[in-house]
């Protein structure tokens, strides 16, 4: 009888604290949430009005930017920047997690350690670094140079999720084809890559995301005439802050929702045990 | 097979490639910090930071910017963790999604949205002025509370994954075996929760520190004057004053705080990982 009494009481307090930390979790989705979602009945609500929820629902912003020939050019240029450098990272970056996971080579360490600085070293020096040397070749403020430096900044964000996925394969696929007589080249592209599909897919929507989001590197390398939108929103909320912003930041958020569900369902393990 | 030297074959171009777009613009940068224009060896532009007050002021905003906007991300990021570690997969595979959209979008949007939420009629205010029935004007943008309201936003995913990781491999006999016992759950939390989360814990608060230091945007977007932190800095001598030494010492000076806490967190690393913690 007590037993069950105190069993009661267990649970109750085991209800309560379990409640609080509900509700603490909960203010703090709110928190996250509200920045990235606000931006959608803001930008429906018409010239920068700034009520919520907005008085009047319209897609006059809408309007604004597609007909506004300097945002879609930079719109345009992102895209642009952004689809090169993924295939560019994928082109050197998809071997080289191939290599650093399969094979023991001498000075492995220092190859790891230069693949990875870009995300180990603060993005401002690694722009100043490319500003003044882009400078002294010349080639600063050209798309060129803004894909070159946006190929070597993601492709540590792409290696990290193909490594993980070649670190899943079975070596033994790929001994079993050497042995039948298959050269590197075959065992890579009809035994290794196949394999790694999703990977590659959740690899490549990354640096493309990493590509069209980055603002600082092109901060620092683009000229007016090869401004990406990171670039052009940046200056925009400095300056002006001009309404038609805010389609875009809601065009943002539908696309990184977009990202987010085809990247968790490719990687049903990766979401939930593991960061991405 | 030359298997000894098969790796390179493949990590050949990726390693060129950073070679000469990442290590040698960076070395161009220790360069560029310890010569004059005319390319004599100088540490002039080290003394000249040393004896800045501009630079001094702007060392300490940065340290304190940092760690302040870290704990308050860990405060708030913890709770999080700990309600997708209670979730069965399938559910925190749902829940996950609203860290991970916030965590993939634009800094620019969370940016722009907080200068919409934050401003002196902002939404916040509106909303706080309704509640309290006279008008409330709280200045909230463009000032350290402003910046603080930014990072952390952007901050407490970062928290999330490394804290949820910890949490997930705690031994769930242990929790059976505690309330058995009939330790209470703040007990529990305490005993057991947060000291075998510590690993993740040490390892969110050190990346999100080391992030923070070189925040750019959120500063100069959501910041006042006197919330201008080292990134800031050099963009400033870079394209404003077009001081490409002083740029470049601030740049290496920030380099080098960033590896030591690396390499300390690497160090905290090893020990926290000896055998009898689980991994």
């Amino acid at each position: 009888m007590s037993i069950i009494a105190s069993r009661g009481v267990v649970d109750r307090q085991a209800n309560f604290y379990g409640g609080v930390r509900n509700l603490l979790a909960a203010a703090v989705y709110a928190f996250i949430l509200i920045p990235t979602l606000i931006v959608i009945p803001i930008s429906l609500g018409g010239q920068g009005e700034l009520s919520f929820p907005p008085r009047v629902w319209t897609f006059e912003l809408y309007g604004q930017l597609f007909s506004s020939t300097s945002w879609m050019t930079s719109i345009l240029q992102s895209v642009k920047v952004a689809v090169i450098t993924t295939l560019a990272s994928m082109l050197i970056g998809i071997p080289a997690s191939y290599g650093l996971v399969r094979f023991e080579f001498p000075g492995k360490k220092f190859v790891m350690l230069l693949l990875m600085s870009p995300i180990l070293v603060p993005v401002i020096v690694i722009s100043l670094g490319l500003y003044l040397y882009l400078s002294r070749l010349q080639i600063v403020g050209t798309t060129a140079g803004l894909v070159a430096s946006h190929t070597a900044y993601v492709v540590p964000f792409m290696m990290m999720t193909v490594m993980a996925g070649v670190k899943k394969l079975d070596p033994a696929l790929e001994f079993a084809a050497t042995i039948m007589g298959a050269s590197r080249l075959t065992v890579f592209f009809k035994v290794v890559l196949p394999q790694l599909r999703p990977s590659l897919l959740a690899g490549a929507l990354f640096a493309f995301l990493v590509s069209f989001d980055e603002v600082v590197i092109a901060w620092f390398l683009t000229s007016p005439a090869t401004t990406t939108l990171p670039v052009k929103m940046y200056s925009s909320i400095q300056w002006d802050i001009s309404p038609v912003i805010a389609a875009v930041s809601a065009l943002l958020t539908v696309l990184s929702v977009v990202f987010c569900l085809i990247s968790v369902m490719f990687q049903p393990q990766a979401a939930t045990d593991s960061a991405p | 097979m030359n298997a000894r030297n098969e790796g390179w074959l493949y990590v050949g171009p990726a390693t060129l490639f950073l070679f000469l777009v990442m290590l040698v613009p960076l070395a161009y940068v220790v360069y560029t910090s310890v010569t004059t224009a005319s390319g004599d060896f100088s540490l002039a532009s080290y003394q000249r930071l040393l004896s800045s007050d501009l630079f001094k002021r702007t060392l300490l905003t940065t340290f304190q910017i940092s760690i302040v906007a870290s704990l308050a991300s860990l405060v708030l990021g913890y709770p999080i963790a700990l309600h997708l570690a209670k979730q069965t997969p399938r559910k925190r595979a749902l829940y996950m999604v609203l860290v991970l959209v916030p965590f993939w979008t634009s800094i620019l949007v969370k940016s722009y949205a907080f200068t919409v939420l934050l401003g002196r009629v902002g939404l916040v205010n509106q909303f706080l002025s309704f509640m309290a029935g006279s008008s409330v004007q709280l200045p909230m943008l463009f000032n350290r509370f402003g910046v603080m309201v930014g990072m952390t936003n952007y901050l407490i995913p970062f928290i999330v994954f490394p804290v949820l990781a910890s949490l997930l491999a705690i031994d769930q006999s242990l929790y059976r075996a505690s309330e058995i016992m009939g330790a209470k759950p703040p007990r529990i939390f305490f005993r057991i929760t947060f000291p075998l989360s510590l690993p993740g814990v040490a390892a969110g608060v050190l990346s999100t520190t080391v992030m923070s230091m070189g925040f750019f945007v959120i500063p100069a977007l959501l910041g006042g004057r006197q919330d201008v932190m080292m990134s800031n800095l050099v963009d400033f001598y870079t394209r404003e004053t077009m001081d490409w030494n002083m740029a470049s010492a601030i740049g290496v000076i920030l380099l080098g705080i960033v590896t030591l806490v690396a390499i300390a967190a690497d160090q905290a690393k090893r020990f926290g990982s000896r055998p009898g913690v689980p991994a």
